[in-house]
């Protein structure tokens, strides 16, 4: 039997589908903290989740039909829901409204591991020149600089700032190895979002963003967002670009074990490049999310 | 000539072309097709290319192909000049094509459990798993046994083959469908000895090999 | 019998030949998952299989050799002591603590590698097993458990001739010897062995084969029938609370170990070669390149010398000593008293000279005896395939040390003899250039060498941090006139140091323990970090920027300036 979400866990709004890709009329099926979720989009192009009994993936249904609905949100192109009482708003993402952005969704992709190790591997920066070589690192520039770290107290969320990273190719428009500036934040317990220095505008940044749904304590799914200044690249080359960068996250965050983050100081080892995520791991403890991790013992 | 690939860096498929026309060191021009979440493959533009609606395609000239074993064959046969991965010899050919067949199985199911598992695809999981083990099974004994025969390779004794290009890249990606080669050690050690085919390359999911010891 | 995480027997867990160089095979045995690779020196190891940083597989690492490194951050593992020599997102530190792996005993041995999940038991042959040449049959995974795998070997057997149950889950059928590696619960590996090679090998091994592939078959028919068995639920070991933190600087260790002169010959004309070694043949620390081990000497006195070994080569460390005249009663005693098979005492080693692997340009220079450190570093540079250039001065081609370990790297090696001063600041010019970015340089040697090299990378445009040395010796007179107070914020103490006094020597008396190796501002280890005040620099260690930064002195023989220093301590 699967452990029971911890009440904050469960009363936080969760990502579960990429809105535009929702079928209009027919049945798509998903997981969230070990539960069986349907949804569809009705006539009006507006998202329907509810708890799955019998529907099967592709099957026809008429919203209208629907009466014991789970509450929704659309933000930054995903469709967000939640099994508990949610607070009222979302985390803001202020740059997604911005007009000349291209925004979009880069595909919802299953991965074999807790929500809390993607969202910590999407901190890290040590990997880049060993995982995402001669696109976001490469030997020899394999230094993480000093960075800081906050919890704000004002917005709930963890902050790193003045990130550095030497980059042989930081984004689709980048010709050139330039070292990139960071923001990360992680504004709630399985998302994170990340701006960097923008190759075409000195003065903007770019947003990727990351959300996982945690589909059971061991299993999830990574939603991810790019809000670019890029008037060249087409969506296809942007998406396929955020791609080629997860899928090589992917056999990773596959190979780490255990795979619930543990939080317990002494479980692993980390050294001065890895604050933002002791950090991150602090605040999730402190929080009381026991979900996909591994709580300290007291 | 001008080579295009119809290619979605995500697909072993696709990278099986990539990777061979690397090691030939042939140029070519890429051409994204947004696969997923897209769906672009089943799009008008697309299935005039290739009415099956499959990647890869590739576009030599005015030549379109589709099916990545048949793409392989192609691009051996006309620009290998050292005739190697695709020798001319009747019983490689067939040896060959007889891998190029196993090639498909390993995509029917190591690829299968693969794309359920990460990319929501409808798929009976736990059969394509299966199958992929019962595969698996099969090329760990006949890579054993050849390397007690001086065989490094799939095929021809002294060198690589389009067979080994066609099996490599789904039996690699086998961990994202759930599918660990604990149990298959000389399938293992195959795959560092791909990895260190001169002009090799890595797709998403598949980081390169360490140098071999030189003395 | 279910199995035990803790059961303390030997099984096989690989064939010799699963483990060809440079490749990492992934094990398990009793539910814990290994990562087991055959380093260049043919030496076997047996971790877990999990970088203790995040968590991460090794089996998909890459064996560099003498050294593992984790695909996700680069961390380097050492054959042998699987301790971390480099951590790439530091390149100017040492891992400052000692980080290693779990390990787990390992025997090579009938063709077969043997494994335990614990050291209760040492290694014994399984019986009848001396006096053949076992020939291992292609082992057999199969998906059943353990003892039911037992069985159905057993089963095997003619009625009038019934099988032979040895100990720890193992089959004697006839002359073979089947070995059944408990993996987990619900798996297991069938590995049997032929008492020779038959005289065709390749028929035989297609042969059993063929027999175990049946016999998996049934099991696995018969499994399928069963519930499968829980896995077994290994627990992770925690790190050692040091390891929990980042401290900022190194804390070295106190501990010294015995070790045993095993070898000692005349390297080069004044060069004496000393190897020490474990005295039951254990490997020795974990080291990096550019470290150093403190010597305790037969006449009381401690002196430092550098580890020339390359990159996971600790089954002893070798050092060299100058042959010095006029040495007073350091070196002197190493290399006139000690002999082969005495016993010395040595600290763990320390690491105050660090080897960035980041650089796109790295040049070694070395003077005399100061080859020491830049030998191990061009090892390990070599081993790893990173550019490099190492430039050795000496006064003649007698004096040249370390000559065959020379010739065996293979990257740009320069001997330089008999230069005169003016000769040799033309090459050193003409060898650094002007700087460029990721170009770094290191060197040891005489003091007035350092200073030469220094002098000559600052006029090309190097900047300090770009230049690293390390002196053997502070070569100053040191100025211990002045007096004045110093406040330990830590310890919430004020002292008062006079002159004639340093400050290591006014804490000790107050009762605090401080590190300390040379006393003479050379080494490093009392490096302390400094709040408020000026310091008035005395040592060789520090260099320019550091010690402008006002920063941090060495407490053994630094003062200050002003009235008062704030001491983080």
């Amino acid at each position: 039997m699967p452990n029971a979400p911890d009440p904050i866990t469960r009363n936080l709004w969760h990502v579960v589908a990429a809105t535009d890709e929702l079928p209009l009329g027919l049945v798509e099926t998903t997981l969230l903290l070990d539960t069986r979720l349907a949804l569809t989009r009705g006539n009006d192009g507006e998202p329907v989740v509810w708890l799955r009994r019998d529907e099967e993936q592709g099957d026809e249904i008429d919203a209208g039909t629907i009466h014991d609905r789970l509450p929704v949100r659309t933000a930054y192109g995903y469709t967000w829901t939640c099994l508990g009482t949610p607070a009222d708003d979302l985390f803001p993402i202020p740059e997604f409204a911005e007009p000349d952005r291209v925004n979009m969704s880069c595909g919802s992709i299953g991965i074999h591991v807790s929500a809390p190790r993607a969202v910590e591997n999407f901190l890290d920066m040590g990997h880049f020149p060993y995982v995402h070589t001669d696109i976001l690192g490469s030997e020899p520039h394999t230094e993480v600089k000093e960075y800081d770290v906050e919890v704000s107290e004002e917005r709930d969320e963890v902050l790193a700032t003045k990130c550095r990273f030497m980059q042989p190719r930081a984004a689709k428009s980048a010709t050139t190895a330039m070292e990139v500036e960071y923001v990360y934040r992680v504004p709630h317990p399985f998302c994170s979002v990340l701006y960097k220095s923008c190759p075409e505008d000195e003065s903007r940044r770019d947003v990727i963003g990351i959300f996982l749904q945690p589909m059971t304590e061991e299993r999830c799914r990574a939603h991810l967002l790019q809000s670019m200044i890029d008037s060249t690249s087409t969506i296809t080359d942007l998406r396929r670009f955020q791609q080629t960068i997860f899928g090589q996250d992917k056999p990773i965050l596959e190979n780490q074990y255990p795979k619930k983050l543990p939080l317990d100081p002494r479980a692993e080892t980390p050294i001065r490049a890895d604050k933002s995520a002791i950090a991150y791991r602090r605040w999730l403890s402190q929080k009381g999310i026991t979900y996909g991790v591994i709580p300290q013992a007291s | 000539m001008t080579i295009t690939l119809y290619d979605f860096e995500l697909s072993g498929n696709c990278y099986k072309l990539r990777l061979l026309m690397s090691i030939l060191g042939l140029p070519y021009d890429i051409v994204p097709v947004d696969f997923f979440p897209g769906r672009e493959h089943k799009a008008d533009w697309f299935l005039r290319l290739n009415p099956f609606g499959q990647l890869p395609v590739l576009k030599d000239d005015d030549l379109v192909l589709s099916d990545s074993g048949a793409i392989l064959a192609y691009l051996a046969k006309k620009y290998d000049a050292s005739g190697q991965w695709f020798p001319d010899d009747p019983a490689i050919t067939a040896e060959i094509l007889r891998w190029h067949a196993v090639a498909d199985d390993i995509t029917a199911t190591s690829s299968a459990a693969r794309l359920a598992l990460g990319y929501d695809y409808d798929f009976d999981i736990e059969k394509s798993q299966k199958g992929a083990h019962r595969i698996f099974r099969l090329i760990d004994e006949h890579l054993w046994f050849g390397e007690r025969e001086g065989r490094d390779w799939l095929c021809a004794p002294s060198h690589p083959t389009t067979a080994d290009i066609a099996c490599f890249p789904y039996v690699m990606l086998s961990e994202e469908g759930g599918i660990s080669r604990q149990d298959y050690p000389a399938l293992r050690r195959w795959t560092d000895r791909v990895r260190r085919i001169p002009g090799f390359t890595v797709m998403s999911g598949i980081f390169p090999a360490g140098p071999a010891k030189v003395d | 019998m279910p199995l035990s995480l803790s059961d303390p027997n030997w099984y096989p867990i690989a064939s010799s030949e699963d483990l060809p160089f440079r490749h990492v095979y992934q094990g398990q045995l009793l539910g814990r998952e290994l990562a087991v690779w055959r380093a260049d020196d043919g030496n076997v190891n047996v971790w877990e299989n999990r970088c203790l940083h995040r968590g991460v597989r090794l089996s998909i690492g890459i064996n560099e050799g003498q050294e593992l490194k984790c695909q996700y951050h680069g961390w380097r593992y050492a054959n042998r002591s699987a301790g971390c020599t480099y951590i790439p997102a530091h390149p100017a530190d040492a891992p400052a603590r000692r980080i290693e792996n779990r390990k787990y005993p390992v025997r090579e041995a009938y063709g077969l590698i043997w494994s335990a999940a614990n050291d209760e038991k040492p290694f014994a042959p399984f019986p009848g097993a001396e006096g053949q040449s076992w020939f291992a049959l292609r082992p057999m995974p199969v998906n059943a458990a353990p003892e039911d795998v037992v069985a159905g070997l057993a089963r095997l057997a003619p009625d009038d001739q019934p099988a032979d149950l040895l100990p720890g889950l193992t089959v004697r059928l006839g002359e073979i010897v089947y070995f059944v590696q408990p993996v987990d619960a619900g798996r297991a590996v069938i590995r049997g062995l032929l008492p020779e090679t038959p005289a065709d090998a390749l028929a035989a091994l297609r042969h059993h084969n063929e027999h175990l592939t049946h016999l998996r078959d049934r099991l696995e028919r018969a499994a399928a029938r069963k519930p499968a068995p829980e896995p077994l639920q290994p627990i992770y070991e925690k790190v050692s609370a040091d390891l929990a933190t980042m401290p900022d600087i190194a804390v070295p260790r106190g501990n010294t170990l015995n070790v045993v002169v095993s070898r000692k010959w005349q390297s080069a004309d004044g060069v004496i070669g000393f190897e020490l070694a474990d005295r039951d043949g254990k490997h020795l620390p974990t080291f990096q390149p550019g470290a150093h081990i403190d010597v305790h000497l037969p006449n009381g006195l401690v002196r430092q010398y550098s580890i020339t070994n390359g990159p996971g080569d600790l089954l002893s460390y070798v050092i060299g000593v100058k042959q010095e005249n006029a040495s007073k009663g350091g070196s002197k005693v190493l290399v006139e008293t000690v002999r082969e098979g005495d016993v010395l005492a040595i600290s763990e080693p320390r690491n105050n000279f660090p080897l960035r692997r980041d650089a796109t340009r790295t040049v070694l220079i070395a003077g005399g005896i100061g080859i020491t450190p830049l030998l191990s570093m061009a090892r390990f540079l070599d081993k790893s395939s990173l550019p490099y250039e190492l430039h050795y001065f000496t006064r003649n081609g007698e004096s040249v040390a370390f000559k065959s370990e020379l010739d065996a790297l293979h990257g740009a090696v320069h001997v330089h003899t008999g230069l005169a001063r003016d000769a040799i600041r033309g090459t050193i010019d003409q060898v650094l250039g002007p700087h460029q970015f990721a170009n770094h340089v290191y060197i040891c040697g005489p003091g007035a060498m350092l200073e030469m090299v220094q002098e000559t990378a600052a006029r090309l445009g190097w900047p300090d941090e770009a230049v690293h040395f390390e002196y053997f010796q502070n070569d100053k007179t040191i100025d211990a006139s002045s007096a004045f107070d110093i406040e330990l914020a830590r310890s919430a103490m004020t002292l008062h140091v006079p002159a004639g006094k340093t400050i290591l020597e006014v804490m000790r008396e107050a009762g605090l323990t401080v590190p300390s190796s040379c006393e003479q501002g050379a080494c490093g280890t009392c490096l302390t970090t400094v709040m408020e005040g000026e310091v008035d620099h005395q040592d060789v260690y520090l260099n320019k920027s550091e010690k402008a930064s006002n920063t941090c002195m060495m407490t053994c023989v630094s003062r200050a300036k002003s009235a008062r220093l704030v001491l983080d301590i």
